[in-house]
């Protein structure tokens, strides 16, 4: 069977190469028929890669052990949905994920545009071509997943860490996020290879973009809530080279769908969303580099492997790639018109371009510096979470107060009367928040405060958006329906409220005790009494070993809760089966994690996290803003056409 | 041996579907790719300016009607919008009679409600009265502008 993965692999190979050159030739001398073949090389790429797929998978159910990929990543004990989610369990498994999305997403966006932008997809087909040869080569000749072995008697089994519903979720949900960034970016480089730099390419993939973009985010919280429940250091975002690996691009794609309304409706900065189109695309090559090539130490790097080189080749040789392109296509990319105030709706997006670029490029000077210390100095040396929580504030809250600003403000120029005006009750709204969160006793973390007020004011702009657009409409379903693409936006922005304040709650307001106790003593932590009962060992279970820590709990809450030290069976990890109840009134937790001492003796430590729920209901919200800002609207697609039947004439 | 076969089945299928287009066509009178020409680049670019200028317009209307721009700004932005939306559509009228009609999938835009006549001095500073729902600026087909 494996020889059939080899076969389909080297025939992927073959045909993206053939996409690459013979498209690229075709979209050069115009020839249509060698364009049609060239595309057809690219679905039958994303054909051959099913098969290849196909394979892996069969064999990672039948745990065909005489795979090394099976063996290395299964056992015969583990349960088949893990088993399958072994497929991007490993390196090889999952660069042939990457290659699989890339080839799917290429040839269904190739295949739904090829009518209303055939001279500009004779251009896109090469650059999908482009990034997929380099996948296939490493899959062929550097990292195959169908090497194989005599079969031993049993596999090495999957990481205990990951054997997790959200590991079956997290990883193909970033890798649709990260590979689907390049689909704007193979659209804007046909665009300026192809010399046809309107913005058809734009609005072809809209669509893609947001998709990405949202399967990136509601990736990075599934993530963020496995690192909670599952690695149980207490927190959800270490600010791991990963972590941010995943942010990086995030961010640069979210001012990308910001900026580029601007050049929608102003025909202004061409440059520089092509800039951040190549920025976020290169960003999520860069960020599978570092998760591929061991090289920063994180939780996440596999152990050093061949592939580094080979990432960090593609790495630089795409972005000299994107630069010359943009550098070439210079003189078309002029603006037709200038920024016409200062105090307008583009100007609000301009300021927040430039703090979500500044913080994606300050989150990546964090993750580059340990690799150029280890250059320079031949010592690592690694940015910590005050550098990042810096930097956060700096920027984040800013931009939190500028997503409640940049709705009220007009297009084009608004006055500073009307601007007042317009921001009374918000700003009235965050006033009456602020104070009142004072008088509770909230003072104590200034950024949390200002977190908090914030987040207030940004919630009364939507609201005061809401309602003066239903009372000029009369209807606040037509309103939302005739423009799906801003109200699913601000749909989004509650979410980062949510976020924002689920961030501030669960560390600006968190309350931590660290206490040893022996069975019988007790200890109070923000109103919920914990009595250390008994240690309850795990017995009978042929996967695992371990004990736990059992406390009775009163207070707040009456129950009992279990938490513990957990090693699996042929791993030498142990893993922290942390305890959390859940108080959904307060959307807080209590979270306990025990290490054991001698004896009977353990180490609690005992965290209550205020709020800490609304940043995984943020992901909720944030999914089904992004989904009405993406449901299809006939009569979009009737402009589109219109607008895009001129190159077929 | 099997799964060998099937390999060679796998490029045999793919080869075929690659060879596909000149299978099809052995002998095509015409193997030039589709491209537009510089007429329809530039109607393209006309097309542009029209749609957005009149999202301008419609955004400036909406933004008026919730109160976000003061009646003297609007009077103010308002002209020279109207201005640059009739100059837009004037040209891509010369520009379709000089090369004829090239969208053969155009709809003809579905009239919407007129834009609010700008408020007079008189007017008071509150928005003009809607008289019927007022559609909020959307991606929709775009209004047909009055004349100037």
């Amino acid at each position: 069977m494996a020889d059939l993965g080899r076969a389909a692999l080297v025939v992927s190979l073959g045909l993206a190469f053939y996409a690459l050159v013979g498209g690229g030739y075709a979209a050069h001398t115009g020839k249509r028929r060698l364009a049609s073949s060239a595309r057809n090389a690219l679905l039958a790429c994303f054909g051959s890669t099913l098969v290849a797929a196909a394979v892996l998978a069969t064999a990672l159910a039948r745990r065909d052990f005489s795979f090394v990929y099976v063996a290395t990543h299964t056992n015969r004990t583990l349960p088949t949905v893990y088993a399958l989610s072994a497929f991007w369990g490993g390196q090889e498994g999952s660069l042939l994920l990457w290659l699989l999305v890339l080839t799917g997403y290429g040839a269904l966006a190739v295949s739904l545009n090829r009518r209303l932008l055939r001279d500009l997809v004779a251009w896109v087909v090469p650059v999908f071509g482009g990034i997929a040869t380099f996948f296939a080569f490493v899959l062929v000749a550097v990292a195959s997943p169908f090497d194989t072995q005599t079969a031993p008697v049993d596999g090495a089994g999957l990481t205990p860490s990951l054997q997790n519903p959200y590991m079956v979720a997290h990883p193909p949900m970033l890798y649709l996020g990260y590979v689907g960034l390049s689909v704007p970016f193979a659209f804007a480089a046909g665009a300026l290879l192809s010399g046809r730099t309107d913005e058809r390419w734009i609005v072809a993939t809209r669509r893609w973009t947001l998709a990405a973009w949202m399967f990136l985010g509601f990736g990075q919280l599934l993530g963020a809530h496995w690192a909670y429940v599952e690695v149980g250091w207490g927190g959800y975002y270490a600010w791991d080279p990963v972590e941010n690996a995943a942010l990086m691009p995030w961010l640069a794609s979210t001012a990308f769908l910001h900026s580029v309304m601007i050049q929608e409706r102003k025909g202004m900065l061409k440059v520089w969303n092509m800039v951040l189109v190549a920025l976020a695309f290169e960003l999520s090559l860069f960020g599978t580099f570092l998760t591929r090539s061991g090289v920063v130490n994180s939780i996440h790097s596999f152990s050093k492997s061949p592939i580094g080189g080979w990432f960090l080749s593609f790495v630089v040789i795409s972005s000299i790639f994107s630069l010359a392109v943009i550098l070439w296509r210079l003189p078309l990319l002029k603006a037709r018109t200038r920024l016409e105030s200062a105090l307008s709706r583009e100007a609000a997006f301009l300021y927040n371009n430039l703090l979500l670029v500044a913080l994606s490029l300050t989150v990546l000077w964090g993750v580059l510096f340990p690799i150029v210390t280890q250059l320079v100095k031949g010592e690592t040396r690694t940015m910590g979470r005050p550098y990042y929580d810096f930097f956060l504030r700096s920027f984040g809250l800013p931009l939190l107060l500028l997503m409640g600003i940049g709705p009220l403000i007009a297009w084009r120029k608004a006055s500073v009367r009307s601007l007042v005006r317009t921001l009374t009750w918000p700003i009235a709204t965050a006033v009456v928040a602020g104070v009142t969160l004072v008088a509770v006793g909230a003072g104590s973390s200034t950024p949390g405060l200002i977190a908090y007020t914030f987040a207030a004011f940004v919630l009364a702009t939507i609201v005061v958006e809401l309602v003066r657009g239903t009372r000029a409409t009369g209807s606040l379903t037509m309103l939302i329906a005739r423009n799906r693409r801003r109200y699913g936006g601000y749909v989004v922005h509650a979410a980062i409220v949510l976020l924002a304040i689920g961030i501030a709650g669960s560390s600006a307001y968190q309350t931590t005790r660290e206490q040893r106790l022996v069975p019988g003593q007790s200890t109070e932590v923000a109103g919920y009494h914990l009595t250390y009962e008994r240690i309850d060992p795990i017995r009978n279970d042929p996967n695992r070993t371990g004990r736990y820590a059992v406390l009775n709990v009163s207070g707040r809450w009456n129950g009992t809760l279990r938490t513990g030290q957990v090693t699996y069976t042929g791993f030498q990890e142990t893993d922290e089966d942390v305890g959390i109840k859940t108080d959904w009134l307060r959307a807080q937790d209590l979270y306990v994690i025990a290490n054991f001492d001698k004896g009977s003796a353990v180490f609690f430590k005992i965290l209550v996290k205020p709020l800490v729920n609304l940043i995984w209901l943020a992901g909720i919200v944030f999914v089904l803003g992004s989904l009405v800002a993406l449901w299809p609207d006939a009569r979009e697609q009737r402009r589109l056409v219109t607008r895009l039947a001129p190159a077929q004439a | 041996m099997t799964w060998v076969i099937l390999g060679a089945v796998v490029a045999a299928v793919a080869v075929v579907l690659v060879a596909l287009p000149f299978l099809r066509e052995p002998q095509a009178d015409d193997d030039r790719l589709d491209a537009p020409t510089d007429a329809d680049a530039r109607r393209l670019e006309l097309i542009e300016s029209r749609d957005r200028a009149l999202a301008a317009l419609k955004e400036l209307e909406f933004d008026h009607r919730t109160g976000k721009i003061a009646d003297d700004d609007y009077r103010q932005l308002v002209s020279p919008l109207r201005q640059a939306a009739a100059v837009a559509l004037k040209s891509l009228d010369e520009e379709t009679a000089r090369y004829g009609p090239a969208m053969t999938d155009f709809e003809p835009p579905v009239p919407v409600p007129e834009p609010a006549p700008p408020p007079d001095e008189g007017t008071p500073p509150t928005p003009a009265p809607v008289p019927e729902p007022y559609p909020p600026p959307d991606e929709g087909t775009p209004p047909r502008l009055p004349e100037e």
